[in-house]
């Protein structure tokens, strides 16, 4: 059913202008503001505001199906070696600097693996660490969630990213605590087992190495001899 | 205009580099207006002025071109909500409801009532806040910074409404085709949104006071960028710029969705086609617009599932639609927005093609108003046209 359309004219839709009209503003003069003092007031997220990422590592099945429906492509699936076992299916890793938190994510994912919390704030320094800090694995929501309620900030849950040579990732909580974990390789399809010719190439590493660091100690004695 | 010369060593060094600045007389120049310029949001005009008049405006635009419309065809179904609401910020649900209306066409999907009442109320919420934006926008052109910083206010109340319905504050991703992705959160948030509505509406009055009635406002906008109906039919104008010049052209009259049949709404209609009359249809919209969501309350949400029942919404990045093509338009404060879909029954859509109302507003429109206007009435013309820059560049 269709309603003609009521069709108001200049009636109702015109007014006249004022000279004395636009003074009243002055009323507001004696009102609070409505503006809060930022750092002092804050403001608190609604509930289920979309902010980061959480993971159940023990629930996901690496089904892929949040890495697919990515309309930033900022997932990739990482295989995992925890404790020296690894994990049997690869686990979401979130790039932050390409993720729009549109949480589809979240809505596909079959097992209710991935999850997210209300904690948004994105801002570091500007240092490379820094940055490197929003390309993370997901943790345990638990985990998260309890960080939350002991900080109320709702900053980013890590505090720092270690990486050592060997591939072995060190997230530093901001409660003092670590989670450690070895990334093996990216990708749908497990990685190579390691192979007898990885320490080879690392001893090759650093035999390589060794002669230059030599060579350039040869050239500064030399030079402090010139001089 | 005194001083304007350009030495001689720099004009021949500007004509070597073929600049522009060259000056063709010595009154006559070219100004860049924008893009940095607040009134031109994201998009700049080189203007050819004649002292302070202007001889010729020409649109430049692209500073946001993200190519929408090809990434759209490679990306799934659902995926692509998350990039066409950046088509218009102020009003983001625009475009994830025309999408997610083609595509219900296409599927033969029936949304379900409860999904249809949440759809058109925060599409009435997101005209109430592009109003709200709009009055910042024209408020601080023409001086007026009062009103601006108002509403800005004032929206801030419908983003924290939206923060706890949808989970983002100016990009919702909320709808999707087959209904909505979150039911709403209960029954203290619809008595927040009608506190909301009261309070804007006590407000009104206090904008007519500041803006409206002013007669600053009259003084800038009265007989600036006038345009005949002739000249707007011509041109594809709709929405608010097309009423100001005595056509009653409202999809949500004429071509009705959603709940807007059982409504009831007047549309204003002027006659003048001058900036002034555009701001006064503009403001009986906003009265009428809070007029709809008070009844939309009334009405209360019917019960019943917020999302379409269907196995194939199971498997979501691989969700396919059949081969067809539906076209589908809503009434955005900008103008009539709509978008045409070809599915070839992938997973992906095959074509989709959005019709922006800031196509013609911000490009053909305005270089044709400007020619003769003033350089202190750019902003005030950019602004009664309301265009929105990302819309032109798609």
């Amino acid at each position: 059913m269709t309603m003609p359309a009521r069709v108001v004219g200049e009636e109702k839709v015109k007014i006249k202008k004022s000279f004395v009209k636009p003074w009243m503003g002055i009323k507001y003069l004696f009102k609070k503001p409505v503006t809060i003092k930022i750092p002092f007031e804050k403001i608190e997220p609604a509930p289920k505001y979309r902010g980061f990422h959480t993971l159940d590592w023990k629930k996901c099945v690496g089904c892929n199906f949040c890495g697919q429906i990515c309309p930033a492509r900022a997932i990739e699936m990482t295989w995992l070696e925890v404790d020296g076992k690894m994990e049997k299916r690869p686990h979401p890793k979130v790039d932050y600097g390409r993720c729009t938190f549109c949480q589809f994510c979240v809505d596909v994912c079959p097992t209710g693996a991935l999850g997210f919390t209300e904690a948004y704030y994105l801002s570091t320094g500007g240092s490379e660490e820094d940055l490197e800090l929003f390309n993370w694995v997901p943790i345990h929501p638990d985990k998260v969630r309890e960080l939350n309620e002991k900080f109320g900030d709702y900053r980013f849950p890590v505090e720092k990213i270690e990486k050592k040579a060997d591939g072995t990732y060190v997230y530093h909580l901001r409660d003092g605590s670590t989670i450690e974990f070895k990334i093996l390789g990216y990708g749908i399809r497990p990685p190579k087992k390691p192979t007898p010719t990885k320490p080879t190439a690392k001893t090759a590493e650093k035999k390589e190495t060794k002669p230059a660091e030599k060579k350039e100690n040869v050239k500064q004695a030399e030079k402090k001899e010139g001089a | 205009m005194a001083n304007l010369e350009v030495p001689k060593e720099l004009r021949e060094e500007a004509r070597k580099h073929d600049m522009y600045l060259t000056p063709i007389s010595k009154d006559t120049y070219e100004l860049f207006f924008g893009p940095q310029h607040m009134a031109t949001e994201n998009f700049s005009i080189i203007l050819k002025m004649d002292g302070n008049r202007i001889e010729r405006a020409i649109v430049n635009p692209g500073f946001l071109h993200r190519g929408f419309e090809k990434l759209a065809e490679q990306r799934p179904y659902f995926t692509n909500i998350a990039l066409i609401l950046r088509i218009c910020v102020p009003e983001s649900d625009v475009p994830e409801n025309i999408y997610s209306m083609a595509v219900d066409e296409i599927m033969g999907w029936e949304v379900p009532e409860r999904a249809i009442w949440i759809r058109t109320t925060v599409l009435e919420m997101a005209r109430l806040s592009a109003w709200m934006f709009w009055i910042m926008g024209f408020g601080n052109e023409i001086g007026l910074y009062t009103a601006g910083q108002w509403a800005a206010a004032y929206r801030e109340r419908l983003m924290r409404l939206f923060e706890e319905l949808t989970g983002g504050r100016v990009y919702h991703i909320y709808t999707v085709p087959g209904g909505v992705r979150r039911d709403i959160p209960g029954d203290r948030w619809l008595r927040q949104l009608r506190d909301t509505v009261e309070y804007i509406k006590s407000k009104l009055k206090d904008f007519d006071e500041i803006l409206f009635d002013n007669y600053i406002m009259f003084e800038r906008t009265e007989g600036v960028g006038v345009m005949d109906k002739r000249f707007a039919l011509k041109h594809a104008v709709t929405g608010p710029n097309l009423r100001a010049v005595g056509v009653p052209y409202d999809v949500r009259k004429d071509d009705p969705y959603y709940l807007y049949p059982e409504l009831d709404f007047e549309v204003p209609v002027l006659k003048e086609g001058d900036s002034l009359a555009r701001v006064l249809v503009r403001r009986y919209e906003i009265e009428q617009d809070l007029y709809i969501l008070e009844q939309l309350l009334d009405m209360g949400p019917p019960s019943g599932p917020y999302m379409v029942q269907d196995p194939k919404l199971k498997n979501l990045p691989r969700f396919k639609v059949p081969a067809g093509d539906a076209y589908a338009h809503v009434e955005s404060t900008k103008g009539d927005f709509g978008v045409y879909m070809v599915s070839n029954g992938t997973h992906k859509p095959y074509r989709v093609h959005f019709r922006g109302p800031s196509q013609s507003h911000g490009v053909t429109v305005l270089e044709e108003l400007l020619k003769g206007a003033r350089l202190a009435d750019v902003p005030v013309i950019l602004k009664t046209l309301d265009n929105c820059p990302p819309d032109i560049d798609r």
